[in-house]
């Protein structure tokens, strides 16, 4: 294949769009895409097992910018560490800022800046433990890009994927992302320290990712007075 | 960090010795006092995973994977579609497009003038406008 078709295949991938695809490279298009999933299942199950080989608890965690994935990590790392070698990888198209947030409670981090990437993939993470001993820890978090739509197409490799979206985002976010609470194993609506104030319809959000993905667990939690974290932990198996 | 990176530069100006060399320690030593610096670069925004360390006036094309360990010296340029781990890049280097760099050292003032190439655990250097003009030391 010329190296100009290539090219073209692979921007149009970037997009995500196979309608874009001129007839004569939509085949192609199409195969490339399957491919690329395919690769990101293999490489997150190999890290599933590495992770699963050395008893480390894995958790990834998703959802958009300001839901408080970050705060929540905070407050979770903060009495995990007191027990646990905890390891936190985040993600972020730039800065360092969560990550400095975070180690302050004394775990770990490293940090993945994606540029124009929308989310995280399972290469990523492969590329990090490639170098790293993973008998040193015992439970590791992966903080995606905030983000509701992309991650969902790529899983990570982790025992578990918590979703977290907080009320200030409105009662509808949970009915207007499907694939996301489908594919997740935790929901967390965050910020309910703020339900009286803004009069957020929260049991309809509770209603919508159940009706989604029956297994899901939902927990309401505040990031900021602390409410349900000892939930959210045990949730966490912890 | 300097002290390491000068070691490394002794060592693979005498290509025969490469071999034999403690070079992977030295490596796995710079790497574990590798800092984060990522905000001097030229170009598009590639991804890194951290540690990364560029000097100044680095440039990166399009779709770059830089991480985790990776070391760009001055003035040196990746092309487009490039990723890039484990490995210490001096001075003035032009990486083509389409490089698979995992695990190598790569000399000051080289040039590779070509598209595509995967490689792991070597040293290269020289300027190569063809693939099969690359000067490449395992180790
Ligand atoms: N009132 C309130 N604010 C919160 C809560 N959780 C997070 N925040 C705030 O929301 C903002 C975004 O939080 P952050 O953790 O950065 O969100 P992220 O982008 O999902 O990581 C910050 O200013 C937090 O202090 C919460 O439960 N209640
Ligand atoms: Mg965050």
């Amino acid at each position: 294949m010329p190296n100009k078709e290539k090219l073209e295949i692979s921007r149009i991938k970037e997009v995500e769009s196979t309608n874009l695809a001129r007839d004569e490279i939509r085949d192609e298009v199409i195969e490339t895409k399957k491919a690329v999933e395919r690769d990101n299942n293999l490489i997150a199950d190999k890290i599933h097992q590495d992770f699963l080989n050395n008893s480390i608890k894995s958790f990834d965690i998703v959802g958009a910018i300001g839901a408080g994935k970050t705060a929540l990590l905070e407050k979770i790392v903060e009495i995990l560490t007191q027990k646990y070698r905890v390891l936190v990888i985040c993600g972020d198209i730039t800065t360092r800022v969560d990550a400095d947030r975070i180690e302050k409670h004394n775990a770990e981090t490293i940090q993945i800046n994606t540029g124009r990437e929308c989310a995280l993939n399972a290469y990523h993470i492969h590329q990090i433990i490639k170098n790293k001993n993973l008998q040193n820890y015992d439970v590791i978090f992966i903080e995606n890009v905030g983000n509701l739509i992309c991650p969902s197409e790529f899983v990570l490799g982790t025992d578990k994927r918590i979703t977290v979206v907080s009320i200030t985002e409105g009662e509808w976010v949970i009915e207007k992302h499907p694939m996301l609470f489908k594919m997740s194993d935790i929901a967390v609506i965050n910020k309910i320290d703020l339900k009286e104030r803004l009069g957020t319809n929260v049991e309809k959000m509770i209603n919508d990712a159940k009706k989604f993905n029956p297994e899901i667990e939902v927990i309401t939690t505040s990031a900021k007075t602390g409410e349900n974290m000892d939930k959210l932990l045990e949730l966490l198996g912890f | 960090m300097k002290q390491e990176l000068t070691k490394i530069e002794e060592v693979i100006v005498k290509p025969e010795e490469i071999k034999e060399s403690n070079i992977q320690e030295l490596m796995d030593t710079f790497f574990s006092k590798l800092k984060n610096r990522v905000d001097n670069y030229i170009g598009d925004y590639p991804t890194f995973i951290e540690p990364v360390y560029l000097e100044d006036n680095v440039k990166i094309g399009d779709d770059v994977l830089l991480g985790p360990n990776v070391y760009i010296g001055a003035n040196s340029e990746i092309s487009d579609y490039v990723e890039i781990s484990n490995t210490i890049i001096f001075d003035n280097v032009k990486i083509g497009e389409n490089f698979k760099l995992e695990n190598c050292i790569v000399a000051k003032d080289s040039s590779f003038n070509f598209t595509e190439l995967n490689v792991k655990k070597s040293v290269l250097m020289g300027v190569a406008n063809l693939k099969n003009e690359l000067q490449k030391i395992g180790f």
